[in-house]
């Protein structure tokens, strides 16, 4: 997760977006980032890799005013440089929150979740919607937080796939926005 | 807007002595009262599910146990159920070799993910499925309940055979009334008078009555499992409070005895005066229509009374507020302002005193003949139950503010108002359409530093009735002077320097 | 309480000819899929997604600041669809709001920080409580209010409701004034 590197300055050209990945213009791209294929991040999107890089894999959503954030942890050590990384098929929905530093994947948060920056997620989670994770722990693959009191169940079956709403937010996403030019491709 | 914000900065006084805003109070054209939730007839009109809003007539909704269907709730976070489809492949059974889609639905919930197939309910071949399938489970008591309910309808039919018996003595038999017995509402008492059913024979019921068997305790009280020692608890299997109070009939402790439950119905009700049995309100039946047969509702007919600036309320010092009153009536109306003891005795005049312009009593229209029979179950009004913590001072009765009629076309209409009223500016500050606003000053109690300031008044306003009585049967608008107190929580009071 | 004016700097706000106030600092995805019938306002950093499919709002609606209107998608076999999103006249939709219904009725008051799921129905005269959250495809019938999360019907509304949106609506247009230079 966190790896030994050498404390890069961050700038705009860290950004790597792969080349069929969708980024919308009105997004917020800060630090060193990677997007990985098919992924969609819509407009007013936020991403921040302050404490070190984000790597986001392939086919993942990642909707209106999101917001995934890699922040500098109080009394960290600032030379030790901490990676976030989002696997695939991830659907982070409107208004989400993201601190973790790790996830794998198809798990959707949606809408006003939030993930506090101790709690790991393994596969096929959902994180209903309003639920708040604090803490520190690893969520067993197919947990399902619900409800106002954050209960917790496991689900039979993963959550399903986004790649048919990909397949139709790629066409329709180019007629309306400027899309961030892919800047490495891998 | 009282109730969307702040709904208890301006209250008003009920007939029946409950404060409440005006946006949950009716009007009742025929006694010219304020009445609110709690002193009107509530009625059931239709029955209707939330979730597919089909209406259901109140007899099939009783005999369903006025639960929908076809719509479900989840057991486990008590959301709607969704019914999902799914194809399954079938091996055609003549020919092994071809494999035939078959369309499946299960129910799905979209909140926290519970489906029909994790307690291993069977997939459906139709989408929509009835419950009978699912709820056996519940079987063991209901012929106990029904036996017991069946004794309940005996003991009550016992009853009224003994006060018929009774009362025959006494009144003839169209006077006869039953708004004694508990949970019989004017509308029962109407079904009841037009067809009165015959009873069975007090000697069939007694005998009857003699077959029940009463409950026995059991002396012996089944152990508890051996797995209960031996076994560790898994927390997530046991179902919680909620979810076992969900399901009363069966009330399961682990999550795989869950099963979905069917939806409960809602009701559309009309509200009826308890004073004179007219109906208040009566909405639409179709649960989609937001229209009303009928509506009376206290803000169509009563002046209403908001509260726009207050000044910095200060113990014992003089402070100002601006209030404004709107007319919701098509004509004119007169205000002046009173004491809340003059009103209060006005009030009380008005529920001696029938006023002559609502219906006489005992001449009643004719097709309403069949409700005087049961009398008015009005309650003496209860005093009201707020501190005062401010003195206002009014303007003397003799000033009297005439609003303006509330006019629907105004709202496109740009054109400043024309000043036609004569008012005195010391009181009105500012007039637009059918609202004018006026400042009052405002004495809150030095000893009440801290707590909010409420004040109250009485203001009278002039008002059309336009109900034609049976008796004149010409239709002539009359004006009447009604009256209507008011208690105003203007925010905290400070300490007084 | 009488409501008070709600002040917006004057530069900030478009008005249009049929009197719609629209923050510049909002995201109107896909505006030509966008149709505010008149007398709308949409406050600060609101958004709207008119590029998923049409959104349509009545008369007298009022978008508070930060909230989201949504189309709904729904899964078929095939794909993905979005469907328009219809707003009937004299709705309210509270700060930090997440609106993704199929269709919501008239005189629908909606608080703040509430979570509409997809392809919801909200009928007329309903009101859903702050911090509600609604799954998706719950039906809220009229006169109902909701609240918690699963969203429940915990009440009733008055049956003057149509009136009270109808004057909180206007009262709030009428009041929303650019501030004083």
């Amino acid at each position: 997760m966190s790896s030994q590197a050498s404390h890069e300055s961050k700038s705009k050209s860290d950004l790597k977006i792969s080349d069929q990945a969708l980024v919308c213009h009105e997004s917020k791209l800060r630090g060193d980032i990677t997007i990985g294929p098919n992924t969609i991040v819509h407009p007013r999107a936020t991403i921040i890799a302050e404490a070190g890089p984000i790597i986001i894999g392939a086919s993942n959503i990642i909707e209106e005013q999101a917001y995934i954030i890699n922040r500098l942890r109080p009394g960290a050590d600032p030379s030790i440089v901490q990676v976030m990384e989002i696997g695939s098929n991830n659907v982070f929905e409107v208004d989400c929150v993201f601190e973790s530093s790790m996830m794998g994947n198809q798990n959707v948060l949606e809408v006003k979740s939030h993930v506090g920056p101790g709690v790991e997620i393994s596969d096929g989670c959902i994180i209903g919607a309003g639920c708040k994770l604090n803490g520190n722990e690893r969520l067993p693959e197919k947990s399902v937080i619900y409800g106002s009191d954050c209960a917790r169940r496991i689900a039979m079956d993963k959550p399903p796939h986004p790649s048919l709403q990909i397949d139709y937010l790629t066409k329709i996403l180019v007629k309306y926005h400027h899309l961030k030019k892919p800047r490495s491709a891998n | 807007m009282a109730l969307m914000f702040q709904s208890d900065v301006v209250q008003y006084v009920c007939t029946c002595g409950q404060l409440k805003p005006i946006s949950l109070m009716y009007f009742c054209r025929h006694c010219l009262k304020l009445r609110c939730g709690y002193c009107v007839c509530h009625e059931v009109d239709s029955h209707y599910c939330s979730n597919c809003l089909e209406i259901l007539p109140s007899a099939e909704a009783r005999l369903k146990k006025h639960r929908c269907q076809t719509c479900f709730d989840c057991p486990n976070c008590l959301n709607t159920l969704a019914v999902r489809a799914t194809t399954v492949s079938v091996r055609d059974p003549d020919d092994p070799n071809k494999v035939n889609s078959l369309k499946k639905y299960y129910h799905s919930c979209f909140f926290c993910r519970w489906t029909t197939r994790d307690v291993g309910l069977p997939d459906q071949a139709v989408q929509t499925v009835s419950a009978n399938g699912w709820s056996q489970k519940g079987e063991s008591n209901i012929q106990r309940i029904n036996v017991l309910l069946e004794y309940v309808r005996l003991l009550g039919m016992q009853e009224r055979h003994e006060r018929e018996q009774r009362e025959k003595k006494f009144t003839p038999r169209s006077r006869r009334t039953f708004t004694h017995h508990p949970g019989l509402t004017a509308a029962h008492v109407r079904k009841r008078a037009g067809l009165p059913p015959e009873l069975p024979a007090p000697s069939t019921i007694r005998d009857n009555l003699a077959e029940f068997q009463p409950a026995v305790a059991k002396e012996e009280v089944a152990s508890l499992p051996e797995s209960i020692f031996t076994e560790e608890l898994d927390i997530d299997q046991v179902t919680t409070l909620t979810q076992r109070l969900a399901q009363p009939e069966t009330q399961p402790e682990s999550i795989v005895d869950l099963i979905p439950s069917c939806k409960h119905l809602c009701t559309k009700r009309s509200q009826r005066c308890r004073g004179c049995e007219h109906n208040v309100s009566k909405p639409d039946l179709n649960p989609s229509s937001i229209k009303f047969k009928i509506q009376h509702a206290a803000s169509f007919h009563v002046p209403e009374v908001r509260l726009v600036s207050v000044q910095p309320l200060i113990g014992s010092k003089e402070c100002e507020i601006v209030i404004v009153f709107s007319n919701p009536s098509q004509q004119p109306t007169t205000i002046s302002f009173i004491t809340l003891e003059e009103a209060e005795a006005e009030a009380q005049e008005h529920t001696e005193v029938t006023p002559d312009t609502s219906v006489p009593q005992g001449e009643a229209p004719p097709s309403l003949s069949s409700l005087t029979r049961s009398p008015p179950v009005m309650e003496e009004p209860r005093p009201v139950s707020i501190a005062v913590t401010g003195d206002v001072n009014l303007p003397t009765a003799d000033v009297e503010i005439v609003l303006a009629p509330k006019d629907d076309a105004a709202e496109y209409d740009d054109s400043s108002d024309t000043q036609q009223f004569h008012d005195d500016p010391q009181i009105v500050v500012h007039r637009r359409a059918n609202k004018a606003s006026l400042r009052l000053t405002v004495i809150p109690h030095a000893d009440k530093a801290g707590q909010n300031c409420t004040i109250g008044f009485g203001f009278r306003y002039t008002y059309i009735n336009r109900i034609s009585t049976p008796a004149s049967a010409s239709f002539e608008p009359q004006k009447v002077q009604l009256s209507s107190r008011t208690f105003l929580n203007c925010g905290k009071i400070k300490e007084s320097q | 309480m009488e409501l008070q004016d709600i002040h917006y700097n004057k530069a900030e706000y478009v008005e249009t000819a049929s009197g719609n106030k629209v923050s510049r600092q909002t995201v109107l995805c896909g505006s030509q899929n966008i149709v505010l019938h008149g007398k709308v306002i949409v406050q600060s950093d609101a958004i709207i997604r008119g590029d998923l499919a049409n959104v349509r709002t009545g008369r007298y609606c009022i978008i508070s600041k930060r909230a989201v209107l949504r189309p709904p998608f729904k899964k078929f076999s095939k794909g993905v669809a979005f469907f328009p999103l219809f707003m009937g006249d004299h709705v309210f939709v509270g700060e930090n709001s997440v609106v993704s219904a199929a269709m919501v009725g008239s005189y629908v008051y909606i608080g703040n920080n509430v979570v509409i799921g997809r392809r919801c129905v909200l009928k007329d005269c309903c009101y859903i409580e702050d911090n509600s959250v609604l799954p998706p495809e719950t039906v809220v019938p009229s006169f109902a209010r909701y609240a918690g999360s699963p969203g429940v019907c915990v009440g009733e509304m008055p049956e003057c409701t149509q009136e009270l949106m109808v004057d909180l609506t206007r009262n709030y247009y009428e009041h929303f004034v650019p501030a004083p230079q």
